[in-house]
């Protein structure tokens, strides 16, 4: 027997046949296309009970209520709340992508110490103790005022415990960060007393005179904008903004007028000039030299004179300064962009004074002389001698622009400790380099970020908070809003990592101190701390989310005190040398503050606006001569110099050049760090005397070909 | 074509003048979706955003300069005449994508879909994306994916629903009360995040619905053009290439002539004979 | 040895006689190979349909026994434990909270698998891992409201028209887990050729496609059951 080709032949086609009519061939052939359409890599989410939850987001001062989408406990979505008295359902593309921030690459995700240039992990037993050793050894050379604070949140118990402990400890060393709020706060100090703060009632107001004020670019608080804005053309009122590029909030308005960047307080003194000289302003409780301040704007911002200074026509002022006492509720509002940096106090004067011209001071449709009572009610503060001492002392400087320069002109140090809470100085500073050497000069910074940014990375050891959807909290609105409404923000998931809220890690190091520390802090979590202190309206907002404590205009007409303007003060000019104007864009799709942008946020940036890792500036084609449209560029101020590519726009001021904020990021998150450069590295800070407030609208710059 | 005459027929109307361009509708249709993201999303070709903003201007030099936003998720065309052959629609050879005559919403299926990107070549307004690659999140990141939309797998086209899956819920509600669903329950997730309220979208053949009292919709072919059907009887609104015929869904406003002159491109002196004519029933010739 | 070596050897003999002891070889070489194709034909045909089978499917055991007979004896129809939810969506396979409306971590009966599940799964608070047999894949979208409660489910379906008498079973049987396409065997159904008798015998998109094309005249778009 032999066994030759047929027979395998044969063994083939038998094979072949008895596959053939076996189910074989027709199940593998469905379940092989069925195999394809189902990788095993592609997620498959949990489905489950849907749930809805609310609470409200802190990312930013506005304090949107939101609504959280559940699956089976697992949030999956943030969406507006409506009905809610801030944003009525609107949101903004950050809170919506608020969940990325839980599981951000760039995330802290426990407490860590600094080992040379690395951070390790540590336990937060081991980060408490090491934390209270370093402050007690402070305060026992007999200088806790060497304890500094910084700080980005302008309200809530958080921010107000913080104060406590460094009330407590013996330091009166507090700073925030620039913000609308304090600039509105030092502007109604200077001008209807102390204690004050200004909201602008823009849901009412008939025509809004717009300073620049990017109601549609994150002022304030943003959604209340936003929604404001939306409403004014049902209503038919009109929007009026002036800004030297035709911004979003521009673009939208009934008009635009450009002007001349930095010179928007020139144009409000003008305006104020016309109406006095026209007598088309309303008389009211004006002190502190009104006569000597009309006289001096007559001469001084006389229309032609600010036609020289602006590039708005005289007849256009005049016009204009008419609208404006014509209109029945017309309201100016101050603050270029977000109103927190590069702001000056006599622009917000300027502004502020219109409004009184115009007698628009707590009425309906204008501005609002608010005394923003505190709702926070903590208990009396236990403080012993050095206690006692420190609170006696004044703070070192004014402002944190101030206490940078201060800490890097001194030898010794300023500050031997420095909390930095809700805030990425290093990064939201002008001229970084500065507040990064500033940094080194403090022995010992403790960071309370969230995640691991330029700030975080300056410091000594990061405390890492929980985020906003992961803890409780008490979150006011912040500045611009004409009311007050205090928002619960509620934990929507169970810390992702080992982090605390910045409250409880507080209470902890007060205890770990001992003594007046821990009695001043006698809280077992700072829920419990919130409930005490929250007082009056915890009811409200435990059980309906929020709690509104001032609506409506203010009684009464505050007076208005014109000793500042009347001074004639100087007004503030770009630093450095070139032809052209470098100047900060903000744009709502980028954070230009803590925390950094989302991944999500950072997609739906134009590629008019970053292009790979490159970021793309602003320019009108007239000015830019020998450059092409999206072409490289070498853009060079006197802090530095940057690889940018060029966007023609005519939308733009010739001789300006306008870069984004909120890019450059140089941490670990390749979603949205490593793209472009810092606005911030190529702008020094110009302080502005008196107010302390950095006034740098821009700088000025050379764009040449690369 | 299967005849029903309760038909819905999804659409919106989206308010430019109210756009403030600041891309809530966006992150609020990816958040939705389980759209994904990559570490460079510049390159706005392979960037996947169902819906996405753009930025127009009127041309002009500074300082007469004008720009609208303009957001753009899928048009969901009804095609020529009205008969639900869409131009995706009619192209794709393994019927991934088809027309819901029940509801005018042009549908996506991944896992039939192979990637053949004819759809994408067919669509006049680039609203179809391809995934060039598998989608993958930070560690963790998946969490927050909702099981109400498939994530995508490499090698498939996807595009905007009109977040069907919305329109699902709302009626599995519905059917356990025994009633239709209302207007305000079934919103696209672009409609309620847009904070400045410019997106209106319910069904255009109901005339309760505030999108169809914008709108208008004529419900006769066009007498000039009778490819063109449900043009809008409003002056004030337009639709995107309308004289294709593809009859989206997706209507825009505006009160600016140049906006709405910028719906379509036109030869010299056509825009004079279009912009006055406003549906059948309009007196304007 | 090949063929063509063959031919080589016998190269050298005459052509004759090659012809002549040819043909007795070739009839002894047909018949190997019809017994080599009947060998084949036999082992292909049975390991496809037995084997096969047993190959392409893993099999797994529920966590512990259940006995729907008795929970409906005590609890009443299907929908006490697979309800709708308030918002209209099903609830599907219970969980635990619901589980626990009745159970506590002490045994109410006797049987062993309530042991099994009061001792690791209620006193421990631990969702039971079931392998559901009627999973669908992650792009299928099902409205039970829909079927049940619409107004175009025309005659308003039962649970068993898909899922069969499930409710009358009193022990769990082992889940097949499709190795290749990750999918429960129920889905192409237990008939390896995917013949169907009963209207639960398969859940592939063919049989909704009939149901539909029976009741609303046309099988549906892509959206009303994918997502």
């Amino acid at each position: 027997m032999k066994i030759d080709r047929r027979s395998f032949l044969g063994l083939g086609l038998g094979a072949a046949a008895g596959i053939a009519v076996s189910p074989v061939g027709v199940k593998l052939t469905d379940d092989s296309s069925i195999w394809t359409q189902n990788w095993p890599w592609t997620p498959v989410p949990e489905d489950g009970e849907i749930s809805y939850e609310n609470s409200v987001c802190s990312l930013c001062p506005g304090s949107c209520g939101i609504s959280v989408r559940k699956i089976k406990n697992r949030p999956v979505k943030i969406e507006g709340l409506d009905e809610y008295p801030v944003n009525d359902g609107g949101i903004c593309l950050h809170g919506i992508a608020g969940l990325q921030y839980l599981y951000d690459p760039a995330r802290v995700k426990s407490p860590m110490r600094k080992n040379g240039d690395r951070f390790e992990p540590i336990s937060w037993d081991e980060a408490i103790s090491l934390v209270s050793g370093k402050l007690a050894d402070v305060r026992d050379s007999g200088a806790p005022h060497t304890l500094g604070l910084i700080s980005g949140g302008a309200g809530g118990s958080v921010t107000a415990l913080f104060k406590r402990f460094l009330d407590a400890f013996g330091s009166p060393n507090v700073y925030a960060m620039p913000s609308l709020e304090d600039n509105l706060s030092l502007t109604a100090a200077t001008l209807h007393g102390a204690g004050n703060t200004i909201g602008f009632d823009l849901e009412n107001a008939d025509l809004v005179l717009s300073f620049g004020a990017g109601l549609i670019e994150g002022w304030g608080s943003p959604m209340a904008c936003f929604k404001a804005n939306s409403a004014r053309r049902d209503r038919h009122a009109k929007l009026y903004q002036i800004e030297p590029r035709l911004s979003n909030t521009a673009a939208n308005a009934d008009r635009w007028i450009p002007i001349k960047p930095g010179t928007e307080a020139d144009l409000a003194l003008g305006l104020c000039a016309v109406l006095l000289k026209k007598n088309l302003f309303t008389p009211g409780e004006f002190f502190g030299g009104f006569n000597r301040f009309a006289a001096v704007v007559q001469k001084e911002y006389a229309p032609e004179k600010v036609e020289a200074v602006t590039g708005v026509k005289a007849a256009d002022i005049e016009k204009l300064a008419v609208a404006f006492a014509k209109a029945k509720m017309p309201v100016a509002v101050p603050g270029k962009g977000r109103g927190d940096h590069g702001q000056n106090l006599k622009e917000f004067a300027a502004v502020q004074t219109l409004n009184a011209l115009a007698g628009r001071l707590n009425k309906e449709g204008g501005a609002f002389v608010m005394n923003p009572d505190s709702y926070l009610a903590f208990p009396e503060a236990s403080m012993d001698d050095a206690a006692e001492a420190g609170a006696g002392q004044e703070k070192s400087v004014g402002s944190v622009n101030e206490l940078v320069d201060t800490l890097n002109a001194s030898a010794k140090p300023v500050l031997n400790a420095l909390f930095v809470y809700n805030a990425n100085p290093c990064y939201t500073l002008r001229d970084t380099k500065r507040v990064k050497e500033a940094f080194k000069k403090v022995p010992f910074v403790v960071s309370f970020s969230s995640f691991m940014d330029e700030t975080a990375m300056a410091s000594d050891v990061i405390l890492p908070a929980s985020t906003f959807l992961e803890r409780l909290e008490d979150v006011p609105t912040g500045g611009g809003l004409a009311k007050t409404v205090v928002g619960l923000t509620r934990p929507m998931v169970n810390p992702i990592f080992d982090t605390k809220n910045p409250g409880d890690a507080l209470i902890l190091l007060a205890q770990a101190m001992g003594g007046t520390i821990a009695e001043s802090c006698a809280w077992d979590t700072y829920d419990e701390c919130l409930e005490e202190v929250a007082g009056d309206i915890w009811d409200a907002l435990s059980e309906d989310g929020y709690a509104v404590v001032s609506e409506g205009a203010p009684m009464g007409t505050p007076g208005t005190d014109f000793s500042f303007l009347a001074s004639n003060p100087a007004s503030v000019q770009a630093g450095g040398n070139g032809d052209l104007l470098l100047v900060p864009i903000d744009n709502i799709r980028l954070a230009g503050t803590a925390p950094a942008s989302t991944p999500f946020a950072v997609k739906t940036v134009s590629d008019r606006v970053l292009s790979g890792t490159d970021i793309v500036v602003e320019i009108n084609p007239e000015t830019a001569k020998g450059l092409k449209d999206c072409g490289y560029a070498v853009l060079i101020t006197s802090q530095g110099k940057a690889r940018v590519k060029v966007n023609f726009n005519e939308g733009i001021m010739p001789g300006v050049i306008g870069m984004v904020k909120g890019l450059g990021h140089t941490f670990d998150n390749p979603y949205v760090a490593g793209k472009g450069v810092n606005v911030n590295d190529l702008i020094g800070p110009v302080i502005e005397p008196g107010s302390g407030m950095d006034a740098a609208f821009g700088i000025k710059a050379t764009l040449s070909k690369a | 074509m299967i005849q029903n005459t309760k038909a819905h027929k999804f659409g919106m109307v989206i308010d430019l003048d109210k756009c403030t361009g600041c891309g809530s509708c966006m992150v609020s249709c990816m958040a939705e979706n389980n759209v994904p993201f990559k570490e460079d999303e510049s390159r706005k070709k392979d960037s996947i955003t169902w819906m996405r903003v753009y930025k127009l201007t009127n041309g002009k030099s500074f300082p007469d300069t004008e720009v609208v936003y303009m957001p753009r998720p899928c048009q969901h065309c009804s095609g020529l005449g009205d008969h639900g052959h869409s131009p995706c629609v009619s192209v794709c050879p393994a019927t991934a994508t088809d027309y819901g005559y029940d509801t005018g919403i042009v549908s996506q299926i991944y896992t039939r879909c192979f990637g053949c990107r004819y759809c994408m070549g067919a669509c006049p307004y680039h609203a179809r994306y391809f995934n060039w690659w598998d989608p993958t999140w930070p560690e963790g990141m998946e969490s927050y994916l909702s099981p109400n939309v498939s994530p995508r797998m490499r090698g498939v086209v996807e595009k905007c629903s009109f977040c069907y899956h919305r329109y699902q819920l709302a009626r599995e509600k519905a059917y356990v009360e025994e009633r239709e669903i209302e207007e305000n329950e079934y919103q696209t997730a672009c409609t309620t995040a847009c904070p400045a309220d410019a997106i209106i979208f319910g069904d255009l053949n109901n005339p309760a619905h505030q999108v169809h009292q914008i709108v208008k919709p004529d419900p006769h072919p066009d007498p000039r053009n009778h490819k063109v059907v449900g043009k809008s009887r409003n002056p004030k609104v337009f639709r995107l290439l309308e004289r294709l015929g593809t009859n989206t869904k997706v209507y825009y406003m505006s009160e600016r002539e140049w906006v709405r002159k910028a719906g379509d491109s036109y030869l010299d002196g056509e825009w004079d004979e279009v912009k006055n004519h406003h549906g059948s029933s309009s007196s304007h010739g | 040895m090949s063929e063509i070596e063959n031919k080589t050897e016998n190269g050298s003999m005459d052509g004759a006689g090659e012809c002549a002891a040819g043909e007795p070889k070739d009839d002894k070489g047909l018949g190997l190979g019809v017994i080599f194709f009947l060998g084949a034909f036999l082992i292909c045909f049975l390991s496809g349909w037995l084997l096969f089978p047993k190959l392409l499917y893993s099999k797994h055991e529920q966590p512990f026994n259940f006995d729907h007979k008795l929970h409906t004896e005590e609890a009443g129809d299907c929908e006490s434990c697979h309800f709708f939810r308030e918002d209209g969506t099903f609830s599907g396979i219970p969980d635990l909270a619901s589980c626990m409306e009745c159970h506590t971590d002490e045994p109410m009966g006797d049987t062993e698998d309530e042991a099994i599940f009061a001792e690791e799964y209620v006193a421990k608070e631990k969702e039971v891992p079931w392998f559901v047999y009627s999973r669908q894949p992650d792009c299928v979208y099902f409205s039970h409201a829909a079927h049940m409660m619409g107004e175009n489910a025309k005659g308003k379906m039962d649970c068993k028209t898909c899922h069969g008498p499930i409710g009358e079973s009193t022990t769990s049987r082992p889940y097949e887990e499709n190795r290749l396409t990750g999918y429960s065997r129920d889905i192409w159904g237990k008939n390896i050729w995917g013949i169907k008798k009963n209207s639960w015998d398969r859940m592939k998109m063919d049989d909704c496609a009939d149901c539909h094309v029976e009741m609303d005249g046309h099988k549906g778009y892509c959206f009303q059951c994918h997502k």
